[in-house]
């Protein structure tokens, strides 16, 4: 299996992984998608709402926040020393409040941990009136996507079978397949067709230069085929900010490999023998 | 109040809402404005083009 990076940011990683079968592409998209824990706003204690704004949706936009998550300082209240109480390990705390007129942003929701404040400063949550207030104390704590999207470190997460383009002899280089990709990539190439350098990726496999090809009058077959290559997919993942991308391809991988490890142990455990 | 998150795909679009407003309403063409601003899947470029601020009319009523 291996993985050759066309891009990687902080937020944003491009990345072709072959060798892998669509079921562990599948699996790897998955976890990262919820199987990665971060940060959420989870409790949130209203003193003071005279907004427009409904306490509940208050808190649910406060919910959606990212919040940095450094997963060294905090670990899941399950199972925390603390009993489920809340303490600084399972816990990051926020304080809030402004009063009007002005619009709140996430940049006023101050936390006790630096390391665990908004990742975007500019997020408005409430507009403010005259003689309005909003007062309150909110709580984050550690969670997966799996119970809530706010709890998803990534945001558009996904992969696509990477394409083989095929152009037969008998392409006349008529270019009504040129005219007809949507996403440029195909160029004419004396007197036939050629895929243009670097634009293979774009392919989205929609198949319109085939009918194109067909409805020239080429006969049965169209002389370009569009196929997938196997075992060859190309992911896209972006970070809402919580963590690098790098880490959520990391931990995802990490949470894999301990899952199949522990499927191992179970087998072996029925079975009788002993580990390797 | 403009959504915080992208409804499809989960990013954080409310932070563009106020300058895509202002240089909407001076004129400017939305497509560009969009495209400036780094939205470029169409899930959450109509999140901004269909949003609708009303927050301010509910001021007197509390």
């Amino acid at each position: 299996m291996e993985i050759a990076f066309a891009h990687l940011d902080e937020r944003t990683a491009k990345f072709v992984l072959s060798g892998a079968t669509p079921a562990f592409a599948n699996v790897l998209r998955r976890a990262m998608i919820s199987e990665v824990p971060t940060l959420a706003i989870e409790d949130v204690r209203i003193y003071d709402n005279t907004s427009v704004l409904f306490d509940e949706i208050l808190a649910h936009r406060l919910g959606l926040i990212p919040l940095k998550t450094d997963l060294s300082c905090y670990g899941p209240r399950e199972g925390c020393g603390c009993g489920g109480a809340g303490c600084p390990v399972c816990t990051a705390t926020y304080t809030l409040s402004v009063e009007g007129p002005r619009t709140v942003y996430s940049s006023d929701l101050i936390p006790q941990d630096p390391n665990a404040a908004p990742a975007e400063e500019n997020i408005p949550i409430v507009e403010l009136g005259e003689d309005q207030k909003v007062v309150l104390e909110a709580q984050a704590v550690i969670g997966t996507g799996k119970e809530h999207a706010k709890w998803q470190p990534t945001v558009a997460c996904g992969y696509k079978n990477y394409p083989a383009i095929r152009i037969d002899e008998n392409c006349d280089g008529c270019g009504m397949c040129i005219d007809e990709c949507p996403r440029g990539v195909l160029a004419a190439d004396s007197g036939s067709v050629k895929v243009v350098e670097g634009r293979l990726e774009s392919c989205s496999l929609c198949r319109l230069c085939e009918r194109a090809c067909l409805a020239s009058g080429i006969g049965n077959e169209p002389a370009i085929h569009i196929d997938t290559e196997e075992g060859r997919f190309i992911f896209v993942v972006e970070s809402d900010g919580s963590m690098p991308v790098s880490e959520i391809i990391e931990r995802a991988l990490q949470y894999v490999q301990k899952r199949s490890d522990d499927l191992v142990e179970v087998v072996n455990e029925i079975t009788g023998e002993v580990a390797e | 109040m403009i959504p915080v998150r992208c409804f499809t795909c989960g990013k954080v679009i409310s932070t563009a809402w106020e300058e895509f407003k202002e240089r909407r309403d001076a004129g400017e063409d939305p497509k560009e404005v969009l495209d400036d601003l780094g939205l470029e899947r169409y899930c959450c470029r109509r999140m901004l083009l269909t949003h609708k601020e009303v927050v301010e009319d509910l001021f007197p009523y509390q």
